[in-house]
């Protein structure tokens, strides 16, 4: 009962935020969802103990199949967001026999290399990708109403509420599989390889799954990005943005299932609404690069370890 | 229910008068201590980042442009004088920051026009311009196309003004007989391309290779020019390549020997160039964007109000920061204004009729709306550009030509190479 009523207060909340949000704070909140389900779709590659630097890629090649499969083949649009994440995750398993075959840095080194060539490949072949430029035009999701909502998805507060349905379902799904046996083995493929490994468990394999799934998500986010803004260009999906959800999982921590979710949400707001707001628009880089290493400095784990301080206190007679 | 409303009621009219209101309703307190009527001017370009070479100059000079206009009594319309205010916001040069950026400029902040760089971040934007109607301009006509038709590009025609610096160096320097080009490879580098192939071809310049198109993460040009200058070319263009670019690309062909002549569509902050080659190297380096202290834009042609005493007070305000763009905006505004006074209002629709009613004032002389056969529109204001080289440390306009001249003998040409890098209307996208 306790559960049902904070479960019920959750939605309540979530359904009431962006009405207390302006017109470019409820743009932001789309994309922060966006990037929420992108960011926690990281943390379960890095359960198994890799980091990659082609997390967003991965995304864009959800964004990129959603986007073409809807435009060129007249796909219904939520069908094809789901194309893009399975296409995504199928992608994962093909790079994975290269990639798999390396481990830590050379691994982050690796899924550099193969996101670059992606990337590349976009630029490259114009017919289907549009080059540099892009695809723009992509088919925004078909507005439909349920009697007391009309749902018009050029405005920000339908597509959030579509966003936060998908990613509300996908963090579901990720947590589910974290605490399943599949997640603990992903921790001890992380923690103790060669123990799981003499015990039968095929470390590669593990790797793999976590590679793929973590991608499927990753296409999911890019599809929803996609069919909002209506356009991507191979530079959307560059190394830069890679860094933004780097330090989103590091600010946050990521021994938590909310550590990178925490990190996302403090950062964005930080950059995207604080900042702007005292008026450093311009200074935004400097500041933000100051926050950041002041924070890895104070709090090397993370965000999150300063929730679990305050729990732990409460937590004490 | 909500939505039924809003929905029911939502036409481009109805949408802009409302968030207007809005928007001056927030802004009352301010607007009673000032005393004046306010028209509010949104500035949606990259501010940091890569980019933003090509768009913080540019709201700079607004700043500039705005108290000049408003120490003059301001914007005159039907109803009164109105005083001009610029609300920027940092794009970083994407798309979804570029649609949220233009969400706030109009439904929170009520500005009645949006200057854009454009380039990537214009098709995030084109579903609020198609929603709301509100008018916006480009530097960058290639995002034109028929549906854009609240978008103008009345500054510059990037980057078909790129062929004038060819033509001229074709008819003075007729030893020049071989080319070749690098260009990052991205939507503002294509384009240019495909311009300065077709450019060459009408000049009758050979190019040596096909143009080296490197990847925008690129930071090291040691390899790129290298490879570029191993044919020994007569010239090597630098298309439309980010300042970021043009400088260590410069630098490389300093430090490998290279001897001959170099065009590129810009040359900012070249003083910083001369400092990391030679003056010697540099000289005669041709480009297409003027300092505005040149004499040239003193002629009764150029409509660019005081450019002189606009750069000086650039220049005091912003050492060192004067570029391609810093006049650019400005000028944009001056058009404005003068549309906006005709039609006595500031609302979209009625600027857009009095602006394109007849020959536009361009800052480089009067012009046409031109663009059609290209962009799918005549929405680009296209007449004379200058051609620019670095003589003795110092940009100088060697000549204005017409842009339009050169396309009616070789437009064929252009439209070649542009569908070869699919970059006409009709294949973007």
């Amino acid at each position: 009962m306790r559960n049902f009523l904070i479960f019920l207060a959750g939605a309540a909340a979530l359904l009431a935020l962006p009405h207390g949000l302006s017109f470019s704070q409820q743009e932001i909140l789309v994309f922060l969802t966006i990037n929420i389900l992108l960011v926690s779709s990281y943390r379960l590659l890095t359960l198994t103990g890799e980091w990659s630097l082609g997390h967003v890629v991965i995304m864009g090649v959800g964004a990129y199949a959603s986007a073409l499969l809807s435009k060129k083949l007249g796909v219904y649009v939520p069908v094809s967001i789901l194309l893009g994440g399975i296409i995504s995750a199928l992608l994962a398993v093909v790079l994975s026999f290269p990639l798999f075959r390396m481990k830590g840095f050379y691994f982050l080194i690796g899924s550099f290399a193969a996101g670059e060539i992606i990337r590349l490949l976009w630029k490259r072949f114009r017919d289907p990708f549009g080059g540099a430029k892009g695809i723009k035009g992509i088919d925004p999701m078909p507005d439909f109403s349920i009697g007391i909502y009309d749902f018009d998805f050029f405005e920000p507060v339908s597509y959030y509420y579509l966003s936060v349905v998908v990613v509300a379902a996908c963090l579901w799904i990720l947590w589910r599989i974290e605490r399943s046996p599949v997640g603990l083995t992903f921790h001890a493929v992380h923690w103790q390889d060669k123990l799981a490994e003499a015990s039968g468990v095929n470390l590669r394999a593990y790797r793999t799954l976590a590679f793929s799934i973590a991608s499927g998500f990753a296409g999911i986010s890019g599809g929803l990005l996609a069919h909002y803004i209506g356009t991507i260009n191979p530079n959307s999906f560059d190394v830069e943005v890679m860094v933004f959800v780097l330090t989103w999982a590091i600010v946050g921590g990521t021994s938590t299932f909310y550590g990178p979710i925490l990190g996302c949400i403090v950062l964005t707001v930080l950059n995207e609404i604080v900042l702007r707001e005292l008026g450093f628009e311009q200074m935004r880089p400097l500041i933000y690069g100051a926050i950041m290493i002041l924070s890895i400095l104070f709090m090397p784990k993370g965000l999150e370890s300063v929730v679990q301080k305050i729990f732990s206190r409460r937590a004490k007679p | 229910m909500l939505s039924k409303i809003v929905k029911s009621g939502l036409t481009r009219r109805t949408f802009l008068q409302s968030t207007a209101a809005a928007a001056a309703a927030s802004s009352l307190p301010r607007m009673a201590l000032a005393q004046d009527k306010v028209i509010k001017i949104g500035f949606l370009a990259p501010l940091t980042g890569a980019v933003a070479a090509w768009g913080k100059p540019g709201l700079d000079g607004c700043e500039i442009w705005a108290e000049r206009v408003n120490a003059a009594g301001g914007i005159k319309l039907s109803d009164g004088n109105y005083m001009v205010e610029f609300v920027g916001y940092d794009n970083e040069y994407d798309p979804a920051k570029a649609r949220t950026g233009a969400t706030k400029l109009i439904r929170e902040d009520g500005v009645s026009f949006i200057m854009m760089l454009g380039g990537d971040t214009w098709p995030g934007v084109q579903p609020v311009a198609d929603k709301t109607g509100m008018l916006f301009s480009t530097l960058l006509p290639s995002d034109l196309s028929p549906d854009t038709t609240t978008l103008i590009a009345p500054a510059e025609v990037h980057p078909i003004y790129n062929v004038t610096g060819v033509e001229w160096l074709a008819e003075n320097k007729p030893e020049l007989k071989t080319a070749v080009m690098c260009a990052q490879d991205d939507a503002l580098g294509l384009p240019s391309v495909a311009t300065y192939l077709a450019a060459f071809e009408a000049a009758g310049i050979e190019m040596l290779d096909e143009p080296l198109l490197f990847d925008p993460a690129t930071t090291d040009f040691a390899p790129v020019v290298t490879k570029l200058i191993a044919g020994n070319p007569d010239i090597v263009c630098l298309d439309t390549c980010y300042s970021d670019y043009v400088h260590p690309i410069a630098e490389q062909l300093f430090q490998q020997g290279f001897k001959g002549q170099i065009i590129s569509c810009t040359a900012d902050f070249y003083d910083q160039m001369i400092s990391k080659t030679s003056e010697e190297f540099m000289e005669g380096f041709v480009f297409q964007f003027p300092d505005f202290d040149d004499p040239a834009l003193n002629a009764d042609n150029i409509n660019f109000s005081d450019p002189n005493g606009f750069y000086a007070e650039f220049n005091k305000r912003f050492p060192g920061q004067w570029g391609a763009v810093s006049w650019e905006y400005a000028s944009i505004m001056d058009l404005w204004k003068a549309a906006a006074e005709k039609a006595g209002s500031a609302e979209p629709d009625a600027v857009i009729t009095a602006m394109k009613d007849g020959q536009g004032k361009h800052a480089f002389g009067d012009a046409d709306w031109w663009g059609e056969e290209l962009f799918g529109i005549n929405n680009a204001l296209v007449g004379d550009w200058p051609v620019v080289a670095i003589e003795g440390g110092k940009a100088t306009i060697k000549e204005f030509r017409n842009i339009p001249a050169w396309y009616e003998k070789h437009g064929d040409l252009l439209v070649k190479h542009m569908q070869a890098y699919d970059q006409m209307w009709n294949q973007r996208g």
